[in-house]
């Protein structure tokens, strides 16, 4: 069985152009009352009739331009959207490391938060009371755990928010973008992090702009181009054609 | 129907640590903490006693405790309203980037303010003890009028925190409307003073049946309306079915609509 399976998806969004407060309630009451579901003109069409296989225990990793539905993508096999058209099929436990610290609250602690996005991260209040001396551990910010999250640097809200998602262990992991979170040694602990749970056969699915990293890590790459898959294959052809495109 | 009520269930761990939240959060940082949820209802009971029964001389006994005990469940009530109808909006950050069912977020404001209301009881009680007002068995009713209060007002909260993501205007008409209707209400004067041709106007106004019977458990020592409670108790889990869809058939654009 694939972890990850997609047929025929398409997602569009709607534009939102801001328009004169004369023209937003003419056209309001007048048109988009009755039209705005089929307003073709406002439309963008971010992923069009895409089929995706992803095997259990695959990495694979997904590139291409601003703009091409990458992070759509990811946000469409997380269930935070749903698509237009197609049908979407994901077997286990899905953790999206699209975009960390999503829950914090400025004003309450370190601590506090780690609990709090462990809940929302679909961890059991048991197993995140279990792991949250390991979480703090990771993070390396305990001295600073039981002050308010607002004062922490930017670097230290990164930290501890990949330090919680990295422990909810699940079964498919997508991550977007959010590796270069820390300094040099911290890169190097959330690699380490990764290269376990490829060796434990989970499902990675990784967008990044990292070719070098997709090139050398990933066991396939795609790259997507206007919503539409371009290339699908061994990631070094992959970024080598994608290379010589944007060039 | 049933399905998204036991979502709710499903992710009670979650709210319940989102209602925590709420509740630490609101008044970290402060000096005097926690003390400012007894803080804030006793100045208002205070300057409505100063204008309403000094000044404009409503004729009424024990007029303190009157005024307290209708204006705490009112202030759940429009802060809950005004909180979760920009549930969708303010939880954006969560609503785009992690699947949850967003049901849960008006829900969370509702249920926060409901806590901060319990919380308040006790100064009701020590007035009722400082003005020495009877009370009764009857205080077994006020969890059941809690209950229905509840529930009518998360439903209103789904249809408007559910619209207010697609038009922000709401945002600017719902603390409007709470305003009239907390001047529409019997909260600050007693039904008695409203002129008979007007009292439909109360009939047809779903909170005046409830804090009339907050009134009666804790003012007027007598056996609150059966037929209103029950009324007010079928009105709201009708409204919660059609809330409950309404919600649902718009949720899917939450995350792009944000």
């Amino acid at each position: 069985m694939s972890a990850i399976e997609l047929k025929g998806v398409s997602k569009k969004y709607r534009r939102h152009t801001e328009r004169p407060l004369a023209t937003t309630l003419k056209s309001y009451f007048l048109h988009d009352l009755w039209h705005w579901q089929n307003d073709h003109k406002n439309v963008i069409w971010a992923l069009r009739d895409l089929d995706l296989k992803v095997e259990e225990g695959e990495t694979l990793g997904v590139i291409g331009r601003n703009g091409s539905g990458k992070s759509t993508l990811l946000k469409l096999i997380s269930r935070i959207l749903k698509p237009d058209a197609g049908t979407i099929a994901v077997n286990g436990k899905v953790a999206a490391l699209i975009e960390l610290g999503a829950g914090f609250h400025p004003e309450l602690t370190g601590r506090e938060n780690v609990i709090i996005n462990g809940i929302i991260l679909g961890l059991t209040k048991g197993e995140i009371k279990a792991k949250l001396d390991e979480i703090i551990d990771f993070s390396e910010i305990r001295e600073y755990i039981d002050d308010p999250v607002r004062t922490y640097s930017s670097g230290m809200y990164m930290r501890l928010a990949f330090s919680v998602a990295v422990h909810v262990d699940p079964e498919i992991l997508l991550i977007d973008e959010v590796l270069s979170v820390g300094d040099a040694p911290f890169t190097r602990k959330c690699m380490d992090r990764m290269n376990y749970f490829k060796k434990l056969g989970k499902t990675i699915f990784l967008v990044s702009h990292d070719l070098g990293m997709v090139q050398s890590w990933c066991d396939e790459a795609v790259w997507l181009d206007s919503g539409q898959m371009k290339l699908r294959g061994n990631p070094t052809d992959v970024v080598a054609a994608y290379t010589k495109e944007i060039r | 129907m049933i399905e998204r009520l036991t979502q709710l269930f499903k992710y009670r761990a979650l709210i319940q640590i989102l209602i925590q939240r709420e509740l630490k959060a609101r008044y970290r940082g402060t000096i005097l903490g926690f003390l400012w949820s007894f803080v804030n209802p006793l100045v208002l009971m205070v300057i409505y006693v100063l204008v309403f029964s000094i000044y404009m001389r409503i004729d009424m006994q024990n007029y303190p405790v009157f005024i307290l005990c209708s204006t705490l469940p009112w202030t759940w009530f429009s802060s809950g309203l005004n909180e979760a109808t920009n549930s969708i909006i303010i939880n954006g950050g969560l609503v785009k980037k992690i699947y949850l069912p967003s049901e849960i977020f008006p829900f969370v404001y509702i249920g926060s303010n409901m806590i901060h209301y319990l919380l308040t009881i006790p100064i009701l009680f020590l007035f009722l003890i400082l003005f020495q007002v009877k009370v009764s068995w009857l205080l077994l009713f006020f969890p059941l009028i809690v209950c229905i209060q509840f529930i009518f007002a998360y439903s209103l909260s789904l249809i408007l925190s559910s619209l207010a993501v697609q038009f922000r205007d709401l945002l600017h008409v719902v603390p409007n409307l709470l305003m009239i209707w907390f001047f529409l209400t019997p909260v600050f004067y007693p039904i008695a003073m409203v002129p008979g041709k007007y009292l439909p106007l109360v009939d047809f106004n779903p909170m005046a049946r409830l804090i009339m019977a907050y009134q009666d458990i804790f003012f007027y020592n007598r056996l609150p309306s059966i037929p209103s409670l029950s009324i007010m108790a079928g009105l709201s889990s009708l409204l919660l079915l059609i809330a409950l869809s309404f919600f649902e058939a718009r949720k899917d654009l939450f995350a792009e609509e944000v």
